[in-house]
């Protein structure tokens, strides 16, 4: 690879230095965009998507893609903790033989087809939605995982009924006090099933949905057709694709993915040393947070004016101010936050640099309205989960 | 071939090389690359059956982690299934932990094929 890689430069080089014609200034252009990317991987509804594992799908988006509000959806990372269904991967996107069942502590079970699922008033929210483990592999010591860069988040307009009303329509009783979801998540060998639990009051929240729809089409394969749980401002885990049952409980569901999954230390801990179980809580919403999209890390760019991008998100608060440092986080400065926003979205941002000759650590710190700041350095935790330290990347400026 | 013709190529013979080498590149980089492999190695054979069975191993290649935390990794997988002989077991661990260890390079993850623009599917 890199010598094919060091080859195409070269390439690049000697077709300009023979001073070729139009055709060939293409040519080299090109053969310098294909040097700078490893081997493509054909994947259906995947665009442009960073490979962290084909078996299971897990996809993580370019943050050079944060450049739109809503992240279309073939650019929308993907997180599958199973195989997906090979009901769903035949089905044609028809969803024959599928239905979803709402039981448990309940007056009156039932269940529906996606058609009749599909005449309920249908609700909209444009949600960011991010893995857990988004920006695991920058914690040290490393963890084990996916291990996930910047990318494992996006932002889509999720619609669907209101999970309240089924639940409403069910006749929830006072013993409910949690609700399951199981999705047709294949389970290899004896690996727990992925099956997660949230409490009442967040699933009989008027923005918590059962989504069939993401950015105004159905759901793809990808992402959980023909629908999945969307519980806004929490970890990516609470919102179960491939929806198949709604248990309701009288406990929190006891399952690996509930314990000793997706939970956080209660105090943080000296990095790389173990935590007990029962000084863990599990995670709900995810935190504050910001990452640069322009320009990338590791890049070169011209002196001169420059416009710094990027995007930050705070779970179920509202994002108040991002700060950019050009020197190392000695002087910060406030970026201007872009006009789209909604409850559960990220803001764009960007901040306007005048760069002079120099190398250069740009920093990124997001403010939210409960108060809280981005640090300068991850609360270590032995899964890496919600890494939010200063975002930063490094430029020369020639 | 003409005398006018050889003329014609002689001057032009390296970009046509480099032209065709150039072509024959871009078909290689787009080549699917779907799975990972293990390194060469005395477990690379017992690794692929024990870890493939259920994901590919990109998942591990990708890991950078200490031997204790190799040792609980592969003791968890074993529990949800993984078939590790228990003669093998510490030999697993360390040819995990030589392999995907913390002072090894970070692992260059491949991308999907873009929609659009060089490198698009086919």
């Amino acid at each position: 690879m890199n010598s094919r890689r060091t080859f195409l430069r070269q390439f690049a080089d000697v077709a300009l230095i023979l001073g070729a014609t139009a055709p060939f200034h293409t040519f080299a252009f090109r053969a310098q965009s294909a040097a700078s990317q490893p081997d493509s991987i054909d994947m259906p509804g995947a665009d442009g998507l960073i490979v962290r594992s084909s078996r299971f799908v897990d996809l993580e988006t370019p943050v050079e893609c944060f450049n739109t509000w809503l992240t279309p959806v073939p650019r929308f990372f993907v997180r599958n903790h199973m195989h997906e269904p090979s009901m769903i991967l035949a089905s044609d996107l028809k969803a024959e033989g599928w239905s979803l069942s709402v039981g448990g502590k309940v007056e009156k079970p039932f269940s529906l087809t996606l058609a009749e699922l599909s005449k309920l008033e249908a609700h909209a929210v444009v949600n960011t939605l991010e893995c857990a483990g988004n920006g695991r592999s920058l914690h040290r010591p490393q963890v084990p995982g996916v291990q996930w860069g910047r990318g494992a988040v996006g932002t889509a307009r999720f619609s669907g009924p209101r999970l309240r009303d089924l639940l409403q329509r069910a006749g929830v009783k006072a013993s409910g006090k949690h609700v399951m979801f199981r999705g047709l998540d294949e389970v290899p060998g004896k690996v727990p099933p992925f099956i997660r639990s949230i409490p009442i009051e967040k699933a009989l929240d008027s923005d918590t949905l059962v989504a069939t729809h993401m950015n105004g089409t159905p759901l793809t394969k990808n992402h959980g057709f023909p629908a999945r749980a969307l519980v806004p401002g929490w970890i990516g885990a609470a919102s179960c694709k491939w929806l198949t049952e709604i248990n309701v409980l009288d406990s929190e569901f006891a399952g690996n993915f509930m314990s000793p999954g997706y939970r956080f230390p209660n105090q943080p801990g000296r990095p790389g040393e173990p935590v007990k179980p029962e000084d863990t809580h599990p995670l709900t919403a995810i935190n504050v947070k910001s990452v640069i999209s322009v320009p990338l890390d590791g890049s070169k760019v011209k002196s001169g004016k420059l416009t710094i991008h990027g995007a930050a998100w705070a779970g179920e608060a509202d994002i108040v101010k991002v700060d950019v440092s050009t020197d190392r986080g000695t002087t910060w400065n406030p970026a201007k936050l872009g006009r789209d926003q909604a409850h559960y979205a990220w803001r764009l941002w960007s901040y306007d640099w005048t760069a002079k000759t120099g190398d250069y650590s740009i920093l990124s710190r997001a403010t939210d309205s409960q108060g809280r700041t981005q640090p300068a350095t991850a609360i270590w935790n032995p899964s890496g989960y919600l890494y939010n330290a200063f975002d930063q990347v490094k430029v020369h400026v020639a | 071939m003409s005398p006018k013709e050889t003329k014609w190529l002689a001057p032009h013979a390296s970009i046509l090389v480099l032209i065709a080498m150039a072509i024959a590149a871009f078909a290689q980089s787009s080549s699917p690359k779907l799975t990972e492999n293990f390194p060469a190695g005395p477990m690379q054979a017992k690794a692929t059956t024990a870890c493939t069975e259920c994901h590919e191993a990109r998942i591990i290649v990708q890991q950078r982690l200490s031997k204790a935390v190799w040792a609980k990794e592969v003791d968890k997988m074993i529990k949800w299934g993984a078939v590790v002989d228990a003669a093998d077991h510490d030999a697993l661990v360390e040819y995990f932990s030589v392999h995907f260890g913390p002072d090894q390079p970070a692992y260059e993850a491949p991308r999907t094929a873009l929609e659009k623009g060089p490198g698009k599917k086919k």
